[in-house]
């Protein structure tokens, strides 16, 4: 099409040369986007969840237009991660149906536009893009980390607050100001696993199950590994496996002939459900412990008795008796036959999408840069998953994390054991 | 004094249009900004692997490797080495570009040797396990963040700088169909044996083919990377091959110009379905029954009825009008039951389409859109002419 | 700059190396079969079934349903199980991966028999996609699900039931003994420590100092009497057959033994041979090549859904979603390659070798590249023995 007569390779060349030469002259006016993303990711020393300032946003804001205000939403609706993303879009939209049966606000229906991602980062990011080439005013989402950090680089050159679902990559919320999320962060969560284990089992010699393929759980390994073994416990081995391994019992004959007293597995109930039924099956008596992703009541039928009597950290609690997790419930039981979700996402994209149409409602303009305020002003948004403050935190909200044990159905899956507050785990 | 001029003004051409998509893009929103990035990036892919694929006639299905191979390249060398740079980012993408390319290239040095030895489908699946096995290492290095993947720095998107690079892709994969250089290629797909006794040097061409095809790839890999400011190991997993290498096989292999195209309809569909709203699923199931009938009836005639094109086009007509009327009807009817009355997101259909298109096309169209053929303004001019001009050179 | 050897230095364990080859073994069986549909496909019709891991997914799901409508469902599932759910489960997900096989064969691949093998390809990575994708909205809305592991009558809680335990070699019987005087530590620890929880108002996660101190020195003599009986079984070497997998072994050895005969010493056998041996030839004798391919489609699937209901039923809890055939489907591929692709012992050859040096990885302390070794025997089998360990290598040159 182009020189049917030239030889190819001098074409490359030149044409390479000129480029360079071009690149050199326009390349200073033309930088472009660079926008701040998080540091190197894997820091395997927790730090605080936004220690310092975070780069502020300088793009135009996108402001309201039309009879109604677009909230976007990206979440895995196809995918390795879809019971999560299926989760956190259903409670998104429980939480906008209500602000629009009251009248949406300032007289405006809240329209929620979703987006699928498929479960990969490419795909949150055309998701993200389209969403605010929609001209959304906050997008809500995602449930993993990798997935967010690609929404947060895209709104952030467009100044368009992200309100993260269960992204609890540590650094995450450095990215910029724009950038908040709903649940903790694994600097917390780990530490306070670790100081379960540690204080309250009497655990010391813990060995590791980490999921390879799981950014959450490499994370969340790493955080209960610094703090378990700085309160004087011992890791005593670490075994790795990756998503939908279906026999663990390689990993386990390697972690039984080290003799643990207990098992942190920090990846997802899918596999820690056969992991904990073939650990007992193979004669390891050691006590379970996780994270949040052990969030299902699935997890009592891909565990069975074997995964009853191990501790995870969790969000919020079904079982609790404050009223806005009973309302929620009821809510949610309404709009799907009388069943719970599945997943603690399911109240979580509900607080995410209440907490920016809070924000939304609390903003002095209907403009995205007002509701970033707006959001980094919150004290005390009651959400479902516990009270939400991001005043002065950088976007990771202070929460506190509870630890329950997993019992039998009958019982209620999962049974509060203890409460740790932001300021007890530092 | 032409040859010269006419290569000038063809590469000048080239920069230009990159400048003006991206004169063109700038006002358009990000969305579009980022389709037409990825677009070009898989152009680049599909014509890269075309190269080795469609040209030389090796099976490689492991192309992501390499796209890997170059992003984790650039990324890694921001991280290390750009906090002290102190020229214009875009001269910084440049490099990495050159630097992609290059690690990419060696990786595909050294692929390419065991398929010296290896063919057809034992081919294949080496590069499909090196591709695995790229992905894997790289999921179990600290200092490539394992599966929580790198940072990428700077992050930079430059759109003239992809769709030069797909054009560069191009052209070259060009040229070496219509040149003297290519021809060494040509004859390694046709017939190997018969190809080493006129004196070609299989085992290097072999390799070139890798090399260029993967260099090409781990470019694209580079750019990547600085437009999307953090990648990971999940980007690069199996399923990105296997779409790279549909689309090269679903444009027709050896055909840059299928690959061109074929890249650009495989990217765009599932793309345009994001604006799909629900979907009934007794109109999904309507659309399924009624397609897979439509397709045996085009079958059919393809293989039956040899009649000129016209009244074939005719039929073809009337097949996608029975068609659309047996959907509408059908899903009236289905409406009906009530197991078929639930909907569907359409975002969830997208990949479920993407797949469906793809048997489809295979379908009625096994040997890819464009076969072997190429694009060329004679076929556009043919009505109007008397009798078809035959091109000059060597055809594909 | 590579951590590729981490544990190098920390020296290899002898004494679980027993265990990890027998579990190496069990899932190579789960690998021969679905390598099995694979090497079939591949020897009749010279083309790679990149759906057979779908196939598989189908089969798991065939079986999960079947489990459910006999009782064995999520939240109330019966208590006891039974041979009768078990057989039915088994050859139901057979029946279903047999017609999904056939049906594949005569939509997807039959029209494409004449067109370029990598046509056909690309059309298997279509119906790969399609079903995988596809299931997400049609298979039980695409949530993970699991087989209730009760549906096995093997299953058992405690491990000393639902295991065979086999001892190769004894523990060491003086520090045995040692333990043993331990375990008295350890009760006294334990009384001390519960009358104190009493005292303090039985809450265990809210223990005054005096009560974590107690607990504390229980948990340390626990440890101390594994620890002790951990060194007593140093030398030992003790092997743990779940009930259930060697009843899937079993199961594995007779269906290739039925194979073999299938294939050896009957007129479809020798048919599906000479299909495999010379495509055109064998239709020139008057084989109806269509019925044989068809039928090598419903045999390779049907061995398919046999793995995919074993997997799912006897790896407790194992997760089941449209993406369960993929890595097990890559596996049996490679297996299937390594034997030597279109020969039927090759495969199960390859499949138990597929097992072994996963679990041989995982021992040597790299478990992070469990997925990796299969590629990386793979590219070195095919360097040196091009045809695979079974297979005759064809140099294709003239």
């Amino acid at each position: 099409m182009l020189s049917r007569n030239g030889g190819f390779s001098r074409l490359a060349l030149s044409a390479l040369a000129i480029g360079l030469l071009m690149g050199c002259s326009s390349g200073g006016d033309k930088a472009a986007t660079g926008s701040p993303s998080g540091t190197t990711t894997t820091s395997s020393d927790p730090k605080p969840a936004g220690g310092g300032t975070r780069p502020q946003p300088t793009a135009p804001v996108v402001t309201a237009s039309g009879d109604s205000i677009k909230v976007g939403i990206v979440a895995s609706l196809s995918g390795d991660n879809k019971p999560w993303g299926d989760d956190s879009y259903e409670g998104a939209k429980l939480a906008v149906k209500e602000i629009n049966d009251k009248g949406g606000i300032q007289g405006k229906k809240i329209e929620l536009i979703v987006q699928d991602d498929a479960s990969t980062a490419q795909g949150a990011k055309t998701a993200a893009d389209k969403l605010l080439s929609q001209g959304v005013l906050t997008i809500i989402g995602e449930v993993s980390s990798s997935c967010t950090i690609q929404i947060a680089n895209s709104a952030f050159e467009k100044n368009v607050p992200v309100v993260a679902i269960g992204a609890t990559k540590t650094d995450l919320t450095d990215i910029g100001a724009n950038v908040f999320r709903v649940c903790y962060s694994d600097a917390f969560q780990g530490p306070v696993m670790a100081k379960f284990a540690y204080e309250e089992l009497g655990l010391r010699n813990v060995a590791l199950m980490t999921d390879n393929k799981q950014a959450y759980s490499q994370g969340l390994s790493a955080s209960f590994k610094t703090s378990f073994e700085s309160l004087g416990g011992k890791i005593v081995d670490e075994q790795k496996y990756d998503t939908g391994q279906t026999q663990f019992g390689g990993q386990l004959t390697e972690l039984k002939s080290k003799n643990p007293d207990g098992i942190f597995m920090s990846g997802y109930f899918t596999e820690v459900g056969p992991i904990a039924q073939q650990a007992r099956a193979a004669g390891i008596n050691a006590k379970f412990l996780g994270g949040d992703g052990w969030d299902s009541e699935k997890l009592l039928d891909s565990g069975g008795t074997a995964i009853v009597g191990g501790f995870f950290c969790n969000h919020y609690n079904n079982k609790e008796s404050r009223p806005i997790v009973k309302e929620f419930l009821t809510k949610w039981g309404k709009a799907h036959n009388g069943q719970a979700p599945t997943t603690t996402m399911g109240a979580l994209g509900y607080d995410a999408a209440a907490l920016a149409l809070d924000a939304i409602s609390r903003a002095a303009k209907l403009d995205s840069g007002a509701i970033i305020k707006a959001l980094d002003s919150t004290t005390n948004f009651h959400g479902v998953s516990g009270d939400i403050t991001l005043q002065g935190q950088n976007g990771t909200p202070l929460k506190q994390a509870l630890v329950v044990e997993v019992r039998p159905r009958s019982e209620g899956f999962q049974v509060f054991r203890k409460a740790y507050s932001p300021d007890q785990v530092k | 004094m032409k040859f010269l001029a006419t290569r000038v003004l063809s590469i000048l051409a080239a920069i230009g249009f990159s400048f003006l998509v991206q004169k063109l893009a700038e006002g358009q929103d990000s969305f579009t900004q980022q389709l037409l990035v990825l677009a070009s990036l898989y152009v680049t892919l599909s014509v890269s692997l075309n190269l080795i694929n469609g040209i030389t006639g090796q099976f490689s299905i492991g192309h992501a490797a390499f796209y890997q191979v170059g992003a984790y390249a650039a990324a890694y060398c921001g991280t290390a080495f750009y906090p002290n740079w102190h020229g214009s980012p875009v001269v910084w993408l440049l490099l990495m570009l050159v630097v992609g390319g290059i690690v990419a290239a060696i990786a595909g040095f050294i692929v390419g040797l065991p398929s010296l030895r290896l063919k057809g489908d034992y081919l294949a699946v080496v590069t499909m396990g090196f591709g695995e096995i790229v992905r894997i290492v790289v999921q179990n290095q600290k200092v490539l963040g394992e599966s929580g993947g790198l940072s990428v720095h700077p992050h930079l998107q430059q759109i003239w700088v992809v769709v030069l690079l797909a054009i560069l892709c191009i052209a070259l994969c060009r040229n070496l169909q219509i040149t003297a250089h290519g021809l060494p290629f040509l004859a390694v797909r046709e017939d190997e044996v018969a190809s080493a006794a006129m004196g070609v040097n299989v085992t290097k061409t072999k390799v070139i083919a890798f090399v260029l095809g993967s260099g090409f790839a781990g470019a694209a890999g580079a750019a990547y990377a600085l437009q999307l400011g953090a990648i990971n190991p999940d980007l690069f997993r199996m399923d990105q091959s296997f779409i790279i290498l549909t689309m090269v096989v679903l444009g027709g292999t050896g055909s840059v110009t299928g690959s061109v195209l074929a890249a650009l309809l495989l990217f765009y569909i599932p793309e345009k379905m994001r604006d799909l709203s629900d979907v009934r699923l007794s109109v999904l199931v309507s659309i399924l029954i009624s397609v897979g009938f439509a397709v045996a009836a085009v079958r059919y005639v393809i293989n039956n009825v040899h009649k000129p094109i016209k009244v074939r086009a005719a039929y073809y007509a009337g097949i996608t009008a029975v068609t659309a009327v047996v959907i509408t009807i059908l899903g009236k009817i289905l409406q009906l039951v009530p197991a078929f009355q639930t909907s569907v997101e359409g975002g969830k259909l997208r990949l479920v389409v993407f797949a469906g298109v793809l048997i489809v096309l295979m379908l009625i169209r096994p040997e890819g859109i464009f076969a072997h053929h190429e694009f060329s303004w004679d076929w556009l001019l043919s009505p109007l002419k008397k009798k078809r001009t035959k091109l000059p050179g060597v055809s594909a | 700059m590579l951590d590729l050897a981490p544990h190098l230095l920390a020296g290899l364990e002898i004494s679980t190396l027993p265990q990890q080859l027998v579990t190496g073994l069990l899932i190579g069986t789960i690998y021969a079969l679905v390598a099995l549909g694979y090497t079939m496909v591949y020897g009749v019709l010279k083309l790679i079934n990149f759906a057979h891991g779908e196939v598989f997914m189908l089969g798991a799901y065939a079986a999960l349903l079947i489990s459910w409508s006999l009782g064995y469902t999520p939240g109330n599932s019966l208590e006891h199980g039974s041979w009768m759910a078990l057989i039915l489960m088994l050859i139901g997900a057979m029946i279903v991966c047999a017609l999904i096989g056939m049906i594949i064969e005569r939509l997807a691949y039959r029209p494409m028999r004449n067109q370029a093998r990598i046509a056909s390809l690309i059309t298997a990575i279509g119906v790969s996609l399609f079903l995988q994708y596809g299931g997400q909205i049609f298979l039980l809305n695409g949530t993970p699900q699991n087989i209730d592991p009760k549906v096995s009558p093997f299953y058992s809680s405690d491990p000393t039931v639902g295991n065979i335990q086999l001892t190769i070699k004894g523990p060491n019987k003086e520090l045995l003994a040692k333990a043993d005087q331990m375990s008295s530590l350890v009760d006294k620890a334990k009384t001390d420590y519960e009358a104190e929880l009493k005292l303090e108002g039985g809450d265990e996660f809210n223990l005054q100092p005096k009560g974590k101190e107690l607990r504390d020195l229980y948990r340390k003599e626990q440890r101390d009497l594994e620890s002790a009986k951990n060194d007593a079984n140093k030398g030992a070497i003790l092997v743990n057959l779940p009930k259930g997998q060697v009843f899937m072994l079993g199961s594995v050895l007779i269906i290739m033994v039925g194979l073999t005969w299938l294939v050896m010493f009957t007129r479809q056998g020798r048919a599906m041979r000479a299909v495999s041996l010379d495509f055109d030839s064998a239709s020139l004798m008057g084989i109806n090549v269509n019925a044989v391919v068809t039928f090598t489609f419903a045999l390779g699937s049907s061995l398919a859904g046999a793995g995919a209901m074993m997997a799912a039923t006897f790896q407790s809890g194992t997760k089941i979603d449209t993406f369960f055939g993929v890595l097990p489907g890559v596996k049996a591929f490679v297996a299937a390659v390594l034997g030597g692709i279109g020969n039927i012992p090759g495969a199960v050859l390859g499949g138990i070798l597929m097992g072994l040096a996963e679990n041989l990885v995982v021992w040597a302390g790299y478990g992070g590249y469990k997925d990796a070794i299969a590629f990386v025997i793979l590219i070195a089998i095919l360097l040196f023995k091009p045809g695979g360990l079974l297979g005759s290598a064809k140099v294709e040159k003239v």
